[in-house]
């Protein structure tokens, strides 16, 4: 029995080093969510908020997951130290009329800790992507100089991402109440470049780089009610104050952040199935002109016991910046598994993503590949 | 077996985080960034003031070329002539190991030159030698010679060597090699007693020579200085004990090579010279715009030269002129910065507007706001070729003038 329980922390160590090494080695820059076409034109790609358990079932777990950092009320039930961190793999398909450029992206959005520092208080350290600003636009176009027309082409590029780290803390207050609340600091940067190439080598080449660094700051609270045996509802809402862009020592923009809120819904009708719908509403209008109010929902499913569940999901919704007068619109269906070792200090999670966005002449499909990782030491 | 799969699933994550492919074609202005790279072309009309010129950079004494030239046009003629001299051996020669002996006199000499530039298009091209005062030196001028370029000494028709079995004359003893590696020709030209009279008693054997040259049309050529220039050999015949006995000594090189030409260059005047022997450059401060300089990137740079005369020079001997700026502005002794140059091809009698591209020059003052914005004009190879070109200063209506074409900042972070 010693050797067993042993055996079983040392690789509790072994995956919680292995864990570390995973979330360590990676370059700052590349901690960001899956990027689309839709952001360029506008503040980014807003992040997903999820776990890869999460995701997998669509986002609709999500308000009742502790370590998705969308809701800070689920923390409460988080009994022991536990960190996790998510990674993906994205496939895209951007279509443009007809022209079809595949694009390839890896991202690591996820990274958290929570533990218990009281009896009824659990707090949680972390951070995810709040927009993914990584794009690289090339642009073949002529122009007359000197009155002859030059041809050229652009390449203007942005790499980082803002990032959304959170203080959190939440507690327990009954068996059917828990509360949370958190604040958001925003921070990040890009490294932007803009080039232009001439036909005509007589005129130079242009390079310009300028490393761009944001700022923010946010509040969140929600509350996780147990209506009764096997339902339960959750609510969040968040404000964010404005996103501060600046160049060197110059602020270049400040621009207003949304106000957000949601709702979700849990349905266990027994320890293997679970049920789950959630819905969220933000005010990315507020950043001006070319931006959105968004309305975004999820259904999903989770089957089985916590060793090795099959969850299922799909959510859609709109995205905050596009073309035109309508806002883009998106829809995506997910599935997973995860699997629990030594005796369930660790866990990983595989998700796998179908999504397709549309805005305009614009068709962006996603396949995403999700790995998470779970360790409680 | 469940290590086997996460260490294959670790694999594939691993391959697949390693590629990054982000790079897509934009549809403006839907999928683009708000901000535009934004090009501005603007012609600087004012911005060049305070231009002069200078001439006497480097004189025909110290070009590493003596130029001949015989051209004739409306104007005038262009008369070009190599003047060159060899110190001698003095009266004696060794004749043993322990004896000397008077030189007599000269049995023979053998010339050798080389042409290192020529035109192509030159026929029945001349050379005439004649004997000039050993007393030339580097202040020797056209006119002072003027009475010594009379009698003919040896005269040698290049074409009529070129055609030559082997390019060798056997009845004059001259030949003629053509290097087609560095495009030149060497010339040895067997001089005779009476061509190469050696005095040792007056002269110490010094011997001077000049050079006019003819040719159906185009007659300008250059010849080699320091390592291909003139060298003489003597064929001497000296007094041993009575008994006349051949010597043919070391082989002498010049001690002085220059050319003297008419007419002189015109004196400078309010216009900006280029070019010429004595070599003459010019100088043109730039008022470079602030806007330009501290918030753009320049992407294209274009002076515009307007000429108040054709240029002039031999018809063939187009001339680099080269755009430079200096490290500091100290008048006609400005210090050139080396590092950058731009040149253009200037064709004797052209009037066509000239334009330098000078980006690169631009470029660096508008990185380094400590340099000088000065322009400096001149010719590529000093003093080696008569081409010279005057052009209407900042005074004038037909003033120098730049065109930049330059990027303003783009707006990184805005939304």
């Amino acid at each position: 029995m010693r050797a067993a329980v042993r055996r079983s922390g040392g690789r509790a160590v072994g995956t919680a080093v292995v864990a570390a090494v995973f979330l360590t080695a990676s370059p700052p820059d590349r901690l960001t969510a899956q990027d689309s076409q839709f952001g360029i034109r506008g503040l980014g790609t807003p992040g997903r908020w999820e776990s890869v358990r999460s995701r997998s079932s669509g986002g609709a777990f999500a308000p009742f997951d502790a370590l998705s950092p969308l809701m800070e009320a689920p923390l409460a039930d988080i009994s022991q130290l536990t960190a996790t961190a998510a990674g993906g793999t994205s496939h895209r398909d951007a279509q443009l009329g007809d022209t079809i450029t595949k694009l390839r992206a890896t991202r690591f959005p996820l990274m958290g800790v929570a533990g218990r520092v009281a009896p009824r208080l659990v707090i949680s350290g972390g951070f995810t992507t709040y927009l993914d600003r990584s794009w690289d636009v090339t642009l073949r176009d002529s122009t007359v100089l000197r009155g002859e027309l030059e041809r050229y082409r652009d390449e203007i590029t942005s790499d980082g991402s803002v990032g959304d780290i959170r203080l959190a803390a939440a507690s327990r207050l009954s068996r059917r109440l828990a509360i949370g609340a958190g604040i958001h600091i925003l921070g990040g940067s890009t490294r932007m470049t803009a080039e232009r190439r001439f036909d005509d080598s007589t005129f130079h080449a242009v390079g310009q780089v300028a490393e761009v660094r944001y700022d923010g700051f946010g509040v969140s609270g929600s509350v996780l009610i147990g209506v009764a045996p096997g339902l339960t509802i959750a609510g969040w809402a968040r404000a964010d104050n404005r996103l501060r862009a600046q160049v060197g020592d110059s602020t270049i923009a400040l621009t207003d952040l949304p106000r957000m809120a949601g709702a979700g819904l849990l349905l266990a009708p027994s320890p293997r199935v679970r049920f789950a719908g959630s819905a969220a509403w933000r005010s990315w209008s507020n950043a001006g002109p070319g931006a959105f109010d968004t309305w975004s929902w999820s259904a999903g499913a989770e089957f089985g016991s916590g060793r090795m569940p099959i969850r299922l999901g799909v959510r859609g919704g709109q995205l905050p910046f596009g073309p035109g007068t309508k806002a883009p619109t998106e829809f995506a269906a997910s599935a997973g598994t995860g699997r629990a070792f030594a005796q369930g200090r660790a866990l990983i999670d595989l998700g796998v993503e179908r999504l397709e966005r549309r805005g305009g002449i614009l068709t962006e499909r996603v396949w995403t590949v999700l790995v998470g990782l779970t360790v409680r030491p | 077996m469940t290590r086997r799969r996460l260490a294959l699933v670790g694999a594939v994550l691993l391959a697949a985080a390693c590629v990054e492919r982000l790079t897509a074609p934009g549809h403006c202005p839907d999928f683009c960034p708000s901000g535009q790279i934004t090009v501005v072309d603007t012609l600087l009309t004012t911005s060049i003031n305070r231009d002069s010129s200078y001439r006497g950079y480097v004189v025909s004494y110290q070009s590493p070329v003596m130029l001949a030239a015989f051209l004739s046009d409306t104007t005038g003629t262009l008369d070009g002539r190599p003047i060159f001299r060899f110190n001698g051996f003095g009266p004696r020669l060794p004749v043993s190991s322990v004896d000397t002996g008077q030189i007599i006199d000269a049995d023979s000499a053998r010339l050798q030159l080389y042409i290192v530039r020529r035109d192509t298009a030159t026929h029945n091209l001349r050379l005439q030698f004649y004997r000039l005062p050993t007393t030339i030196d580097t202040t020797t001028t056209f006119d002072s010679l003027a009475g010594q370029f009379t009698d003919t000494v040896k005269i040698v028709n290049i074409d009529a060597l070129l055609a030559q079995p082997g390019q060798k004359d056997p009845l004059t003893g001259d030949s003629v090699v053509v290097d087609t590696v560095n495009h030149r020709w060497l010339l040895s030209l067997k001089f005779d007693a009476a061509a190469a009279r050696y005095d040792g008693t007056s002269d110490s054997g010094a011997v001077a020579y000049g050079i006019r040259i003819a040719a159906d049309t185009l007659a300008s050529i250059a010849f080699g200085k320091g390592s291909v220039g003139p060298v003489l050999q003597w064929y001497l015949r000296v007094d041993s004990l009575g008994m006349p006995v051949a010597r043919k000594p070391g082989i002498l090189g010049t001690t002085l090579a220059n050319f003297v030409f008419a007419p002189a260059p015109a004196p400078l005047d309010s216009t900006l010279a280029v070019g010429g022997v004595p070599s003459a450059r010019s100088l043109l401060r730039v008022a470079f715009p602030k806007f330009i300089r501290d918030s753009s990137q320049i992407i294209r740079g274009t002076l515009f030269l307007v000429p108040a005369v054709a240029a002039r020079g031999a018809p063939a001997d187009s001339f680099v002129m080269e755009a430079r700026t200096v490290l500091a502005d100290f008048g006609r002794k400005s210090p050139i910065d080396a590092r950058l140059d731009d040149p253009i091809v200037i064709h004797p009698g052209a009037t066509d507007t000239i334009k330098i591209e000078v980006t690169s020059m631009l470029q660096l003052w508008a990185a380094d706001t400590t340099h000088p914005t000065v322009f400096l004009l001149r010719s590529r190879a000093e003093a080696q070729y008569f081409g010279e070109i005057r052009f209407y200063p900042s005074k004038a209506a037909l003033r120098p003038t730049l065109q930049i074409t330059y990027v303003k900042q783009f707006p990184f972070g805005v939304p």
